[in-house]
């Protein structure tokens, strides 16, 4: 069984149809990619996912467990983290403090007053070694939104593994970024990849070959193919539409 | 049958304040349409109208000299029409002057310009108070709106058909206004995306001024109207503010017709209560939006706003 | 300790003893420089207010301007306690806050999954049907009038008493109420809650996902600071000697807003503090000059907001950001919460 299942997915907006019986899996150690043109589906099929929107039909299971419908919030406290393609920091919050108050220390503590985030070593060692990895060691002390749009884009992941998530989404992250930056954010997911099972939804293909596992296509709201990349470089699908130029 | 005879009166009572607080609050709606801003001081707009138009139809003339003794001998019909029509001029006036002060709130917090209208509202309201006094003012009306008549072995006044007439009639310039001018196409096209309104090649600063000063002469021409009924006090506009913002809310923000409805409807049920239990007729219009708000988070006819988040 | 990068928080801090000094000793210094024991009393139960009121304004960034409320139901109910049930002080004020946080609580369950100017618009048409309320259900509140001759009575302390007619000994039970409101607040703000709170304003959505549970933290900080509004309303009936309905109109509710926005409730915990002693010091100052000092005080207001929207705690800031950029170049940004108030 996968570690995350979504079976006959359908979704609408009004009259239009945006998901039409999407099915997914994605298996734990794996990197997982979703591709397709924009205005695919693919940011809605992402928002149902991750509990942002609710399915009109079908059924999303993790670990086993049926989650479809429940809040963003149970969802990740299941061990789901997912970070945004438009930037969703706490951006007058310090670098250390956008984690600090999304590390599960806080977050279970969040109705005891006489708790002090900042004397709890244990988070703050952690919400470190979170900064580290992703590279913003040393910056702790800057303001958020003063940092430039890679780094911000950093920490936007740093918060989604401050929950230490068994499931990692990522929404669009090379979006805005230029070549170098999406150099870097590349060896940063690679890296995490070793630790994590993570969810990449992505228009660039290139970046998404060169990481992914498994690929998952979808176009006018539903699953064209799914297979790893050297599979979908033969795909005839792929081929014939723009998709296979970069592949 | 009885009971409907007998609530007849209230309920043209209701339905020409009914009218007038749609008016209110449809200029109140083309500047959150095209500003996404909530006008605190729209209601003190308001009464500085009823102020300024009492001014011009009743005037204390010392000090006026030989045009003064000119104008008084002018019909009360003739004055009570400068008053309508210029009141609200000056108002516009004065609200352009808001407009101006706002700019310095664009792209910051929503709650900026929320708060800087508040402080709008408090100033213009102490202003009120030192031209005019605290006491309690009355707005003169000619005769042949003035005065009732009896129907039915029930009373009804002439005034609130008048009233009611009059806020039929301006809601319908708005609505022309709205529909059949560019401009008006321009402000709807704005109520949902101001860089639209920059594609279109408009000038956005001229837009807002002038939505601005539309806006604040709607308010002071209902502040003219409705004064008769409601009494001229400084503290009015806080009267007037408040209804004027929940009829948008209860309505649906952005929508011309939720609005005269819900308009109609909180001037219905004001009147109606007032019929039962007159101490408590008021706060029957917060009974409705707490009750319709919880059930239709987006009021009667809204659509979703870029003023939640 | 390992990180030199987060301090624990202190309980006790230089502004706060600082605070407690200035306040403590106004009965010796107050008369000296024109002004009158009352007021200090006024101030001190507006600084409880405002601060429980910046809990939601500055902290969670949730307008409430229907908060009059909460202080008028509290004093009501400490009115109704002495004059109906028992004449304890200790009493009254218990109940003020339970019906405080009672009256808070059962409305934001109506306002807690909003935002925005619906937000606003719900806490307004709540206001307004407690002020409704007040005024008229004579038999309870006493209607326009509101209820008189609550009397000021006697702390028991069970083995001495002290009795609150003097205006002296009364500053000092709400200076000493005031203390364990500073320090109760500081605490909770520095909280894993209070970071919520402050996350919830910055990202609501974000802080959803992260995985707090939104709807509950909101609905807990409106009821708390109902809670404090309604502890302040009591302190108020006392010194009163009256409840009445003026206190829960539109004006007194827009009064909070604007004192705590004008002393920078978005920056600093002191920002209430700060502008509550402006507002009183100002309505003092002003109003022996001139009768519109509501005029005058609403002008500057508008100049806050257009000039210097953080208050006047941003400008301090500001100031000794640029004191100590001269000491030590490239000093650090550090977040604005943080720094507050250290």
């Amino acid at each position: 069984m996968a570690l995350f299942e979504a079976t006959h997915l359908h979704k609408r907006f009004g009259d239009q149809v945006v998901l039409e019986d999407v099915t997914l899996s994605f298996e734990k150690g794996q990197l997982s990619g979703i591709m397709g043109p924009n205005g695919a589906g693919k940011s809605t099929c992402f928002n149902v996912l991750t509990g942002h929107y609710k399915p009109n039909s079908g059924t999303v299971t993790f670990e086993g467990r049926d989650i479809t419908g429940l809040s963003p919030r149970l969802i990740a406290g299941m061990g789901i983290a997912r970070s945004f393609q438009i930037m969703n920091l706490f951006d007058e919050f310090s670098v250390l403090e956008n984690i600090l108050v999304a590390v599960p220390q806080s977050i279970k503590r969040s109705f005891n007053p006489f708790h002090d985030i900042c004397g709890n070593s244990e988070a703050i060692d952690k919400a470190e070694s979170i900064l580290a990895r992703v590279g913003l060691k040393g910056k702790e002390n800057l303001i958020a939104s003063s940092l430039p749009y890679g780094e911000r884009r950093a920490l936007e992941i740093a918060v989604a593994l401050a929950s230490d998530p068994k499931l990692l989404f990522l929404d669009e992250p090379t979006q805005g970024l230029g070549a170098d930056g999406t150099a870097l954010l590349a060896d940063l997911i690679s890296e995490l990849k070793r630790d994590y099972s993570i969810v990449i939804i992505e228009h660039n293909m290139d970046f998404l070959f060169s990481l992914a596992d498994t690929i998952s296509v979808i176009h006018w709201g539903q699953v064209i193919t799914t297979g790893s990349p050297d599979e979908l470089r033969e795909n005839e699908w792929v081929k014939a539409s723009s998709l296979g130029e970069v592949a | 049958m009885d009971i409907i005879l007998n609530l007849l009166p209230h309920i043209i009572n209701g339905l020409a304040l009914g009218l007038l607080f749609a008016l209110i609050a449809l200029g109140f709606m083309l500047i959150v349409g095209v500003m996404e801003l909530i006008n605190l001081a729209h209601g003190s707009l308001f009464a500085l109208g009823a102020y300024i138009a009492m001014t011009l139809i009743d005037p204390n003339i010392a000090g006026w000299g030989s045009f003064g003794v000119w104008y008084m001998e002018l019909s009360l019909t003739l004055r009570y029409v400068i008053g309508l029509a210029l009141a609200p001029a000056f108002v516009a006036i004065v609200g352009m002057g808001l407009e101006i002060c706002m700019r310095r709130t664009y792209g910051k917090k929503a709650e900026y310009g929320l708060l800087l209208t508040f402080g709008a509202a408090l100033v213009i309201e102490e202003s009120i108070r030192i031209i005019w006094g605290s006491s309690e003012q009355f707005l003169p009306v000619p005769e042949m709106v003035s005065g009732a008549f009896i129907a039915g072995g029930m009373i009804y006044s002439n005034y609130r058909f008048f009233a009611a007439g009059f806020g039929i009639f301006m809601i319908a310039l708005v609505w022309l206004f709205l529909e059949k001018t560019p401009y008006g196409s321009i402000i709807k096209a704005g109520a949902h995306d101001s860089e639209m309104v920059r594609a279109l090649g408009v000038n956005l600063t001229v837009l807002r001024l002038m939505v601005f000063g539309l806006g604040a002469s709607l308010s002071a021409v209902a502040g003219v109207i409705l004064t008769p009924i409601w009494g001229l006090r400084p503290h009015v506009g806080v009267d007037v503010v408040i209804p004027a913002f929940l009829i948008i809310v209860l309505g649906g923000i952005g929508s011309f017709w939720g609005a005269v409805v819900a308009g109609i409807l909180v001037g219905l049920v004001v009147g109606i209560f007032g019929a039962y239990a007159s101490e408590w007729s008021l706060m029957s219009m917060y009974i409705l939006l707490i009750i319709v708000i919880t059930f239709r988070t987006r009021g009667l006819f809204g659509k979703k706003s870029a003023l939640e988040n | 300790m390992n990180n030199a990068l987060a301090k624990p928080t202190p309980i006790i801090t230089k502004p706060m003893i600082a605070l407690f000094v200035m306040l403590g000793t106004f009965p010796l210094w107050g008369e000296a420089v024109g002004l009158y024991h009352y007021l200090g009393v006024e101030i001190v139960i507006w600084i409880i207010y405002a601060l429980g009121f910046n809990l939601l304004l500055g902290y969670t960034g949730l307008p409430s301007f229907g908060h009059g409320a909460y202080f008028g139901v509290g004093a009501y109910a400490y009115g109704l306690v002495q004059l109906g049930l028992i004449e304890s002080v200790w009493a009254g004020v218990l109940v003020a806050v339970i019906a405080g946080a009672v009256a808070a609580g059962i409305v934001a369950c109506f306002l807690s999954h909003r935002r925005g100017i619906y937000y606003a618009l719900m806490t307004i048409a709540f206001g307004q049907v407690f002020w409704f309320i007040a005024m008229k259900w004579h038999t309870v509140t006493g209607g326009e009038d509101g209820l008189l001759n609550i009397y000021r009575g006697t702390l028991s302390f069970g083995v001495f008493d002290v009795s609150l007619r003097d205006n002296v000994p009364l500053f000092y039970f709400v200076f000493a109420v005031l203390i364990i409101v500073v320090i109760c607040l500081w605490r909770l703000v520095h909280s894993p809650f209070g970071k919520a709170l402050q996350a919830i304003r910055m990202n609501e959505m974000r802080a959803g996902f992260v995985g707090y549970n939104v709807w509950l933290i909101k609905w807990t900080v409106f009821m708390l600071s109902g809670a404090i509004a309604g502890l302040a309303g009591g302190l108020f009936a006392i010194t009163q000697e009256s409840a009445y309905p003026d206190v829960m109109g539109l004006h007194a509710s827009g009064y909070i807003v604007m004192l705590t926005l004008i002393g920078g409730g978005f920056v600093s915990f002191w920002g209430p503090v700060i502008g509550a002693i402006v507002f009183f010091v100002a309505r003092d100052l002003l109003g022996s000059i001139t009768e519109t000092w509501l005029l005058w005080y609403g002008l500057m207001f508008m100049a806050v907001i257009l000039f210097k929207p953080e208050g006047i705690a941003g400008i301090w800031q500001d100031l000794s950001k640029k004191l100590s950029r001269n000491q030590k170049q490239n000093a650090p940004v550090v977040s604005q919460h943080v720094k507050a108030g250290e």
